[in-house]
Parts: C-alpha cells; sequence; structure tokens
C-alpha cells in the first residue's frame, strides 16, 4: 500500500493512500484510536489558539478527542456538531454538506441546547482536517446564524488547496487516480 | 414560578456536575452523562477509572460517540493505545467487522463497524471494553463480540457509570450507579 509521511509535533506517521471516490486518492489521516498524534497535535494547536476564543466548536467525530485535548489544555469549552439529529435535541439547527472523505450528503446538527454557548462569543472551528471546505462552510453557516462569530479555524491538516484563513500544523497533497 | 425538576448530582475526583435530563416517553425523565464538551469532567472521571483497568489489558476498546473523549483520556493516562467502534459505514472501509447490536439509546437498533486495520490490532491482545454508561449490557456485549471476532479476549468491562439494572451477567466495574429516572 502506498503511504505518505507526515509530522505532527514530534510524532512521526505513515498515512495509507485510499481512494475514496472514482479518481481520488487521499492520504488517510485519522485520528480515531490514535492517542499519541491526538495529544501532539491538540497540545501544538493549543498554543495556537488566540487568547479571546471564547468557545471551540468542532463536528463529530474524527476531530472529537482533539477538541477535548484543546479544551483541556487551554480550559475553553467546546460543542460537538452532530451528524444526526438526535431524539432529545431541543429546537436544532441543521445544514447538509457534502464530504470529501464521505462522498455523500451529510447532515450537521447543532443542539438547540447549545446555541446559548455560541450566541455572541467568539468561536474557533476545529477539525481534523480542511479539506474542500464543505464542512466548514456549513459550519460558519450554522455559527452565523446562531448569532456566533468565526475568529478562527484551527486543523491539524489543510488538504488539496492551501488555505490561508485555516491555521493548520501542515498540509496533505491529494494524489492521482493510479 | 418555574416548578423544580428533581437533580442528579456526581462528584467524581473532586468535579461535581449537576446532570441534564431528557424526556424518556412514559418513563419521566432520564438522567444524561456528557463527556462531549467537558474536559475537566472527562479527565477526572478517567483519572479515577485507571484502577479499574483489569492488569494485563493491553488494549481499550470503546464505540461512538460521549465515551470517546473519556477513552481518549484513559488511553492518554495509561499509555495503552484504544480502538474505536463506529455506528456508520465509511467508504474507506475494507473489510470491516459488521455487528449488530440490540436496542439501545431511546430504543433504536444500531449496526456497529470495525474497519480491518482497526480490528488487525486487536489480533491476540488483550482488550477492556470501556463504556460512558452501562445499562443494558447490550451495548458490553456487543463490543466484546467484536474484540472475540477480531481475534481478542476480553479481560473487562468498565464504565463511569451504571444505570439501571442489566440482565446480563457481565463482571461490570463502575465509578458510580445512577438512577434510569428521576
Amino acid at each position: 500500500m502506498k503511504t505518505h509521511n507526515v509530522q505532527v509535533g514530534d510524532v512521526s506517521r505513515e498515512l495509507p493512500i485510499v481512494e475514496v471516490a472514482p479518481g481520488v486518492n487521499v492520504a488517510l489521516f485519522n485520528m480515531l484510536g490514535d492517542t499519541e498524534v491526538t495529544e501532539a497535535a491538540g497540545k501544538a494547536l493549543a498554543r495556537l489558539l488566540p487568547g479571546d476564543i471564547d468557545v471551540l466548536v468542532t463536528p463529530e467525530v474524527k476531530a472529537l478527542s482533539l477538541a477535548h485535548v484543546i479544551s483541556r489544555e487551554t480550559g475553553k469549552p467546546y460543542i460537538v456538531i452532530r451528524k444526526t439529529q438526535k431524539p432529545y435535541m431541543v429546537d436544532p439547527v441543521a445544514r447538509e454538506v457534502v464530504s470529501i472523505t464521505t462522498g455523500i450528503p451529510q447532515l450537521l446538527v447543532l443542539d438547540g441546547f447549545d446555541v446559548p454557548k455560541v450566541k455572541g462569543r467568539r468561536v474557533a472551528i476545529v477539525d481534523d482536517v480542511v479539506s474542500s471546505g464543505g464542512t466548514l462552510h456549513s459550519l460558519r453557516q450554522i455559527i452565523d446564524e446562531v448569532g456566533g462569530e468565526v475568529a478562527a479555524v484551527l486543523a491539524v491538516f489543510t488538504e488539496g488547496e492551501e488555505r490561508s484563513e485555516v491555521t493548520a500544523l501542515g498540509h496533505l497533497p491529494l494524489f492521482p487516480g493510479s | 414560578m418555574t416548578q423544580a425538576r428533581p437533580e442528579v448530582t456526581v462528584k467524581i475526583g473532586g468535579v461535581t456536575r449537576i446532570l441534564p435530563s431528557a424526556r424518556a416517553g412514559s418513563m419521566g425523565r432520564v438522567p444524561l452523562v456528557e463527556f462531549i464538551g467537558d474536559s475537566e469532567f472527562t479527565k477526572a472521571v478517567a483519572e479515577e477509572m485507571l484502577v479499574m483497568i483489569p492488569g494485563g489489558t493491553e488494549v481499550l476498546l470503546t464505540v461512538v460517540t460521549n465515551a470517546l473523549p473519556l477513552a481518549h483520556e484513559l488511553s492518554h493516562l495509561s499509555g495503552l493505545p484504544y480502538e474505536c467502534v463506529r455506528k456508520k459505514r465509511r467508504p474507506y472501509m475494507q473489510d470491516p467487522i459488521i455487528q449488530d447490536a440490540p436496542s439501545m439509546t431511546l430504543g433504536v437498533a444500531e449496526t456497529f463497524w470495525l474497519d480491518s486495520p482497526h480490528a488487525a490490532r486487536l489480533k491476540g491482545k488483550k482488550v477492556a471494553i470501556v463504556q460512558d454508561v452501562i445499562s443494558s449490557g447490550g451495548t458490553a456485549q456487543t463490543l466484546a463480540r467484536i474484540a472475540e471476532r477480531a481475534g481478542g479476549t476480553v479481560t473487562g468491562y468498565l464504565a463511569a457509570f451504571r444505570q439501571g439494572e442489566s440482565a446480563l451477567s457481565l463482571p461490570f466495574k463502575y465509578l458510580e450507579k445512577l438512577p434510569a429516572h428521576i
């Protein structure tokens, strides 16, 4: 299997290159179950978090542990935007997005219970990889809609094109089809 | 005047939380434990759960989503790796282990997925099952079945809380018991 080497702080990983859609190959970065990478990335991003941020917002599920570590290190609370609407949610705010790693439209849902934690606050979006920007765009829409201000975007990697608005620890290229 | 609702308060390792609750049909309200969004509580609970990890355990196994930050913190504190079972198929999965789970949160049956590269890390290993809350034991049993199908041996079952009674006689360890409804 072809791999792509990445460095996160002082941790190194060989990412498998996988086809996620016909002709679209990506280096698959999955922090789930990788405590060492999550800790290294979370501590590095915690140092880059602007001091005036009130709350972190992250989409479930792969970046969840990352947001936990940044929160633990900085003392800032975090909120998770879910991918399914739960029966216990109160007045949920939902947006649909097409993600590059799933290829299918998916839902992003903010529980109405969490709205007061975002409204009028300075928000940092936290994600593992910002690629097409589709998830990021939908997250911005939801945060805007409930009256929050997106003041920073933090990710472990950008992918495909570099993005000046994203504070990232590294960049992943896309790989041509084999 | 708002009517006071009955509340459940938990105190773990010096961190106190009043638990939110959700209406659950005719049973009244069910207290909910939230690790997502609460890194302080997560860390305190993980510190208390460290001693519950059975000796010889080589890897922790959990399932998305609420137990995930807890499993991460337990892994970080213990130095043991963890694997996380998903509840949805992802397009990049190759030859995943697929296991149906019995009726779970709010009575919805689910299917659990573990991609083969993750399953490979359980093979021949002693595995401890980690959960946020154990109630019926159905999730614990499903995770154990996945660990066994991956070639691992289950050393024990850990949860932060136990809620209600289980019909299964699994050897659970937990920090505190919560009422099933209030």
